[in-house]
């Protein structure tokens, strides 16, 4: 079977921005995949670019192996889309909308009216059916935007940033229907900024920052990336730091002290906690150092995201900041980004 | 048939119902126009009018007030749909969806068509309570009804396309449709033109035409048959209905190639 998502060197251009930069993807069927990435990073320009909605510029993009441009009525079939924006027909009761939706999809009008009927009680808004669009609550407006893309029975599920704005409780029923999709088959990809949800949602997430896939991998791996810290209390009034980088061992990236009363805490940042904090333990007390208690604390996927996302900027800014040197218009470049997704 | 397809039928409902089931929007503002129309310019200066072509100046501009409300109703109902849609963007529900953009653009015209023909009947209805009117050529009457309003859709679904505000759309109807129609031959026949000129700048009005397709369709009079040269003067019509049909094809053509490159929907 094909991928359900396949886009190499995907770009998207607009004027001298480049919205997306040679990006390319893989989602497997059946997978689970989140997209992160702060605001401008091109998560709604990419989705965009998979319904139809954004022209791309260049490389390729497939839906189930089906060209995105060439044989855009079969790959728009396969997806059931939730938008971030209210875009709903307001002319019509919501029940209607559904029907009207499916229809174009080319489900008979009688099956339509079953389906809407089914999705609507799904979500939890059947008893709304008969309301229009505008005089639902927002989250109502959220279940309703979920309804939409359900009532096609789609393939591929894509939901820009379902939570956002949303409470905890109607977050939690989002969570628990959308597993419920993907545990009976339903390919999902979500972008979200919530990286909680990703964490806890996701099979495998990509984080995207300026048009470009920063890095792919699934949330266990992501947060082994990270460095943990092990804070240790010594039984002596103050510890210098040079003296402690010297009695530990390599294992150690960055090393602080500080005094605590008749006590003084080193900090050390590891990649494992769990597996150094012994070593650590041992060459202190082969220093001599009494130890109090140790504490290890570890990289959340959110001080990751964070970390990937600005090692990223810094690459940005210093490219913007020579743009702007020769003609002034690196700050406008970076303004125009955000408006991008 | 692919223009009969679930979804076709499913959007063109869509944009059917969208008009029925505001009446006090789309049909009864034409219906009280017309009453005015017909009491004002009919009844009241009418009846100090000679009779043109034949005809009492009421009866005359029964054919040309049909034509300025299917038109108007047809370009306004496809415009607003298209611009409404965008400005709203809930047109993104038919646009991700697997209809192809010949059926999105077909099913849009054909439903602005059949509420600018509604409107038509109505208009001649309205007319009909102030003065009787006979169909001469019936099925030439209803071919043309239903190219002008197709043409007038067509030409809807651009402006809705290229419209930036609401504005533009009052702007299409107000200033560039409404005054090509009154001076197409809607209230005067082109005999009644004293200067030669006259006669050859409002041949360059396509609206002429339609109003002229119309009138012979409805009382059986047209202007073309005096002006085009005599040996083709009983084909002037068929002649007229065929450019426009032609013209029609061109615009939804057009209309599909705006939809497939994404003119004004797309990033």
């Amino acid at each position: 079977m094909p991928p359900a998502i396949e886009t190499v060197d995907l770009v998207k251009e607009y004027g001298d921005l480049r919205a997306l930069q040679e990006l390319s993807l893989t989602v497997e069927e059946g997978e689970f995949f989140g997209l992160l990435g702060p605001n401008g990073a091109g998560k709604t320009t990419f989705i965009n670019t998979l319904v139809g909605l954004v022209r791309k510029t260049g490389g390729e993009a497939r839906v189930f192996g089906q060209d995105v441009e060439d044989d855009y009525r079969q790959a728009r079939d396969a997806i059931g889309l939730a938008p971030q924006e209210f875009n709903v027909d307001r002319f019509f009761p919501i029940k209607e909308v559904l029907i009207h939706k499916a229809g174009y999809h080319g489900i008979p009008k009688d099956e339509a009216a079953d389906r809407a009927d089914e999705v609507l009680k799904r979500v939890g808004i059947y008893d709304k059916r008969d309301e229009r669009f505008d005089w639902l609550s927002g989250g109502m407006k959220r279940r309703l935007l979920l309804a939409r893309a359900l009532v096609t029975d789609p393939d591929l599920l894509i939901l820009d940033e379902p939570t956002a704005g949303v409470d905890v409780q109607l977050r939690h029923d989002l969570w628990e229907l959308v597993t419920e999709l993907n545990e009976e088959g339903t390919t999902i990809l979500l972008t979200t900024h919530y990286i909680e949800e990703a964490e806890r949602l996701c099979d495998r997430v990509a984080i995207m920052n300026e048009g470009r896939k920063v890095t792919v991998a699934t949330p266990d791996e992501l947060k082994q990336r990270g460095t943990d810290t092990i804070s240790v209390r010594l039984e002596s009034p103050s510890v210098a730091t040079r003296t402690v980088e010297n009695e530990v061992g390599v294992y150690a990236h960055d090393v602080s002290t500080t005094a605590a009363g008749d006590r003084s805490e080193v900090q050390v940042r590891v990649d494992d906690g769990g597996s150094t904090a012994p070593k650590l333990l041992h060459d202190l007390e082969e220093a001599g150092y009494e130890i109090a208690d140790l504490e290890i604390s570890r990289t959340s996927l959110e001080e990751i995201f964070v970390d990937l996302t600005r090692s990223e900027d810094r690459t940005v800014t210093r490219s913007s900041a020579a743009s702007a040197d020769d003609d002034g218009s690196g700050d406008e470049q970076e303004r125009e980004q955000e408006g991008v997704a | 048939m692919l223009m009969l397809s679930v979804g076709f039928r499913a959007l063109f409902r869509r944009e059917v119902l969208r008009f029925i089931r505001r009446p006090k929007n789309t049909f009864m503002p034409p219906a009280i126009t017309n009453v005015l129309y017909f009491a004002v310019f009919g009844l009241i200066l009418g009846g100090r009018i000679d009779q043109i072509a034949g005809f009492d100046y009421i009866l005359f501009i029964v054919p040309g007030l049909v034509v300025l409300g299917a038109i108007s109703n047809a370009f306004e109902n496809a415009s607003f749909s298209i611009f409404h849609g965008r400005w709203n963007e809930y047109i993104h529900e038919t646009l991700t969806s697997p209809l192809s953009y010949a059926e999105m653009v077909v099913a849009y015209v054909g439903a602005s068509a059949v509420r600018g023909l509604i409107v038509g009947v109505i208009i001649a209805i309205v007319g009909r309570l102030f003065v009787p009117i006979s169909i001469e050529h019936g099925l030439f009457l209803v071919v043309t009804m239903v190219v002008i309003t197709a043409l007038f859709a067509g030409f809807g679904i651009i402006g809705g396309l290229v419209a930036r505000d609401f504005d533009d759309l009052t702007v299409m109807n107000q200033f560039i449709l409404r005054p090509l129609v009154f001076f197409g031959a809607v209230f005067y026949s082109l005999e009644t033109l004293e200067q030669a000129w006259q006669v050859q700048v409002s041949l360059l009005n396509p609206m002429v035409y339609m109003v002229d397709s119309v009138r012979y369709g409805l009382l059986g009079y047209s202007d073309m048959t005096s002006v085009a040269p005599a040996a083709y003067a009983e084909y002037a019509p068929y002649a007229s209905l065929t450019v426009l049909t032609v013209l029609t094809v061109v615009v939804i053509a057009l209309d599909v190639y705006l939809f497939k490159i994404g003119y004004g929907l797309t990033d």
